[in-house]
């Protein structure tokens, strides 16, 4: 049994050598081979480790284990999925952000309500979603409405945040300039504040991608109808199925990065006059 | 003068320690949180039921994301209370949890029902929104579901579940038309928010004929072959026994024992007693030897689970009378 | 000072929104006990109320308008309902001189507050030997950033439960156990933030170390480190909040030592709305002043460095 041990371990130091060595090359297909030669590494010495000490199922599953259940609970997965991330999550998200943008736009002409708002949201933004999650579902019933709501309310305020400091952006000169072309506010808005603001809305689009999901999952936590990520992951450990657990985090996992890109991808094309999209 | 007040310092807790090593350790992982469902082992402590027998025990509550087979399969328990269809189950999946005594006689499970959903007997139950817990206590009321026909999906033939929470709200907004309630527990909440005894519908599970054995004293099977775990249990178990007489007949002061050891300071006295009071009545009837009708009897309401049983066959070797045996004679 | 007058603006309009929001959200309760006292209510049976609309119901009992702040059982607490139970379990108590009591959110406030700490410290410890060993090593950078980022998508509650089950398996302390889903939540943004700062220097200051002859441990302490202060507090303020979450969360599964969380889990279990309430508020309260002293912190320490203002 320690054979599986040692041998992970050996695997892990060739491999870690391996990237060294590849790290100081510059070819493209570099950037991904070695944090993927990475990652297998985990999940062999992970595989050698819970075989090796013979690590009980019920506490930690074996990688090849959790692959199975994968594969065959493709299904469930797939339902856990539309429940939790396209009609909780995404829906969550496109309200959350869309009401952020408009507050900002909203308040944009009032510095006074910015100097008012931004302190008092900070507060609001620290108090910690789980526990508005119970009281969400409590007015917003175990549908994905209320897991919707519990999105909204992580991700209204850093939204928010990012698109004020967007529609701050554009420089004095570039507002004057409108103003030379006799601009209406409305006008300055759309041709110039606007675009200017959109590297700091698709930050906070970002980072609110990873947001939406997680409060969607920890929303189920708190009482939802038999399907959904969340469901599924505090039912199975009830059942000591952590296989299954561990399949519903890889998903979880692939998801959140998936999201992630389509966002990266689109701010690639929108943006793509920006410093940082210039490489 | 301080070395020697050091040195006897030093002594008195030598001594101490050595008076504490010499009672044995026990780890007791219950299965939610500090509450009378647990008085009797809270009030061995207390009362020095446990001392005496020269255990040293910690108890350690539970709650809404501990599985006691999970804490006990990694060692971080050595006796935990559970539900015997999640034990079964558990067993099933290859966790060697084996019952050494069940102080439950009766099942305190009910489906609390609002009367303007219209439901009066289970033939109601078509299309309504049902609640029920997971994390082990789902079994009986799938097992149900099964027995009535109905399936979990949903839609007009069958019921719609819903994950409850860990409060009675669904019923109390009307988000669900019927959720799970204990005798003990979450049939008061009801009643404490507001809702009265004639705006309710109830159907216990004894009465349903698909009552399952609850709180039992489980271990891991292979830990009962050293017969100095074994010896431990025997102890722990006569102690915890008396102090499950000593909570049926005292059950006010067994009360203010539970609150006393209640960390989270969330509890009152009102609902601890009455929950004691109610606990009281499924305790009474059993001397903590389980008594193997009614185990034959759970058995064959998980296995008859239709298309989704619970269990798949009869287990064996789930239960021992070797313990009680020796603790109760 | 200009601030000021405009952030107390917007908490009275919010304040009074919460007001005016407690009265269709409550009407229900009231309705139900108005009808048990044998009052009017429209309509008058429970059947009939249960699917209207909260704004409907509200709109046609105006009568019961003023029953909805005092609720024992309310779907959204007054504002001074969640004050008096703050300052009941806080204030109140330390004048009792039960302070310590189970039952004052000091004491659960404070179980959380070591927690977080702790956590903190791991996870900035943590944060800082990765970014170092990322900034100094390709292979480390090109191998390890990526899964660092990925690693926040894993969600942390999930997790949460199974790395507390092992580590009690391992026989590790409660504290521990919350301090490690603490640093979890903690360590990325002090990488991400201390990688920025240790690439900071301009290739002018990396060049004059160079003529200089220094090795990579002398620039590494006497150019790069000092560089990435700034970086350095700005992620400790988002790290601190992160490790709170992450205390918070904890206590969910880890409840039997008391805690803000598990106050949070029992009063949603109890129906006790208030009390989590007053959880909630007792945690942003704690998270701002970490914040603050962060805050405090990194004036004086810039200051004394020579960063400007």
């Amino acid at each position: 049994m320690m054979a599986w041990v040692f041998g992970s371990l050996l695997f892990w130091a060739a491999a870690w050598a391996l990237n060294v060595r590849l790290s100081r090359l510059s070819a493209p297909w570099v950037r991904f081979f070695v944090p993927a030669l990475f990652g297998m590494t985990v999940i062999i010495v992970w595989e050698g480790m819970v075989r090796g000490f013979g690590v009980n199922p019920v506490l930690l599953p074996a990688p090849s284990a959790i692959a199975a259940t994968f594969v065959g609970e493709i299904p469930t997965l797939w339902g856990d999925l539309v429940q939790t991330f396209f009609k909780g999550a995404l829906s969550g998200y496109v309200i959350g952000c869309t009401a952020g943008v408009l507050t900002a736009i909203a308040v944009d002409r009032s510095p006074f309500l910015q100097r008012g708002l931004l302190p008092v949201g900070n507060f609001v933004a620290a108090l910690p979603i789980v526990g508005m999650a119970p009281i969400l579902v409590m007015w917003f019933g175990f549908g994905w409405q209320s897991k919707a709501a519990v999105v909204v309310v992580m991700v209204f305020f850093p939204m928010l945040v990012n698109a004020v400091e967007g529609l701050r952006a554009s420089e004095t000169m570039q507002r004057d300039l409108m103003h030379t072309y006799a601009a209406t506010p409305g006008q300055g808005l759309r041709k110039l504040r606007l675009p200017a603001a959109m590297p700091f809305i698709f930050n906070g689009l970002k980072i609110c991608t990873t947001l939406a999901l997680i409060g969607a999952i920890v929303a189920e936590f708190f009482g939802s109808p038999i399907k959904g990520m969340g469901f599924r992951i505090s039912t199975e450990v009830g059942r000591l199925a952590l296989d299954m657990v561990w399949a519903e985090i890889v998903v979880a996992a692939i998801v959140g990065s998936a999201f992630y890109g389509a966002v990266a991808l689109a701010e690639r094309v929108i943006t793509f006059w920006h410093p940082s999209q210039r490489g | 003068m301080k070395t020697i007040y050091g040195a006897v310092l030093a002594g008195a807790m030598a001594m101490g320690a050595s008076v504490a090593q010499a009672a044995d350790d026990v780890t007791l992982q219950l299965k939610w949180v500090t509450q009378a469902q647990f008085g009797g082992y809270y009030v061995a402590l207390d009362k020095g039921f446990y001392e005496e027998e020269g255990l040293n025990v910690t108890i350690k509550p539970g709650g809404p994301d501990v599985a006691p087979a999970q804490v006990i399969a990694g060692g971080g328990a050595d006796v935990v209370l559970d539900w015997m269809p999640s034990a079964l189950a558990s067993r099933e999946k290859g966790l060697d949890l084996v019952n050494i005594a069940q102080p439950f006689k009766s099942s305190g499970m009910m489906l609390t029902c609002r009367k303007d959903s219209g439901i009066a007997t289970p033939a109601d139950f078509k299309g309504k929104t049902l609640g029920v817990w997971f994390g082990g206590n789902e079994y009986p009321f799938l097992s149900w579901m099964n027995k009535l026909g109905y399936s979990t999906d949903g839609g007009e033939d069958g019921v719609t579940v819903l994950k409850q929470g860990f409060n009675v709200d669904p019923i109390l907004n009307g988000q669900a038309d019927c959720v799970s309630t204990m005798t003990y527990n979450e049939y008061w909440q009801i009643i404490d928010a507001g809702l009265t005894p004639d705006e309710l519908v109830v159907f216990k599970y004894e009465d349903q004929g698909v009552a399952t054995l609850e709180d039992g004293i489980y271990v891991i099977g292979s830990n009962l072959e050293d017969p100095a775990f074994a010896d431990k249990m025997v102890r722990f178990v006569r102690a915890s026994m008396k102090g499950w007489k000593w909570a049926e007949e005292n059950p006010d002061d067994a009360a203010m024992i539970v609150l006393d050891n209640d960390a989270t300071g969330a509890q009152t006295e009102k609902h601890q007693t009455r929950m004691m009071r109610e606990i009281a009545k499924l305790t009474a009837g059993s001397n903590g030897a389980l008594d193997v009708a009614d185990y034959e009897r759970t058995v064959q309401s998980l296995l008859s689970g239709g298309s989704d049983p619970v269990i798949t066959k009869a287990p064996e070797g789930a239960w021992s009378h070797a313990i009680t045996d020796k603790a109760l004679n | 000072m200009k601030s000021v007058l405009a952030i107390l603006t917007v908490v009275v309009a919010l304040v009074g929104f919460w007001y005016a929001a407690c009265v269709p959200m409550n009407i229900h309760e009231a309705a139900m006990q108005a009808q048990r006292a044998g009052e009017e209510v429209t309509p008058a049976e429970a059947p009939e109320r249960r699917h209207m609309g909260r704004i409907s119901l509200a709109l046609k009992n105006t009568g019961l308008w003023s029953t909805v702040f005092s609720q024992e059982r309310p779907q959204l607490p007054a504002p001074h309902q969640v004050a008096q139970e703050f300052w009941k379990t806080t204030w109140g108590m330390i004048e009792r001189g039960r302070a310590f009591s189970k039952r004052s959110l000091i004491l659960h406030g404070w179980i959380t507050l070591s927690a977080t700490l702790l956590g903190f410290a791991f996870g900035t410890a943590l944060g800082i030997v990765l970014a170092v060993s990322i900034v100094h090593s390709r292979a480390m950078d090109m191998s390890v950033m990526p899964w660092i980022i990925a690693s926040q998508t894993v969600p942390i509650l999930a997790i949460a439960p199974m790395i507390v089950v092992v580590l009690a398996a391992l026989s590790v302390d409660d504290i521990v156990a919350k301090g490690v889903i603490s640093m979890y939540l903690s360590f990325f943004p002090v990488v991400v933030g201390m990688v920025k700062g240790l690439r900071s220097p301009d290739a002018m200051q990396m060049d004059q170390m160079k003529t200089w002859n220094a090795t990579r441990a002398e620039t590494l302490w006497k150019l790069r480190l000092p560089s990435s202060t700034p970086y350095l507090f700005a992620s400790l303020k988002v790290g601190v909040a992160a490790s709170l979450i992450g205390a918070v969360v904890a206590e969910l599964s880890l409840s039997s030592n008391g805690g803000l969380g598990a106050r949070l889990l029992a009063g949603s279990y109890y129906g006790q709305t208030v009390q989590i309430w007053s959880a909630l508020f007792a945690a942003a309260a704690l998270a701002a002043v970490l914040v603050w002293a962060i805050g405090v912190a990194q004036k004086v320490t810039l200051k004394r460095m020579g960063f400007a203002q």
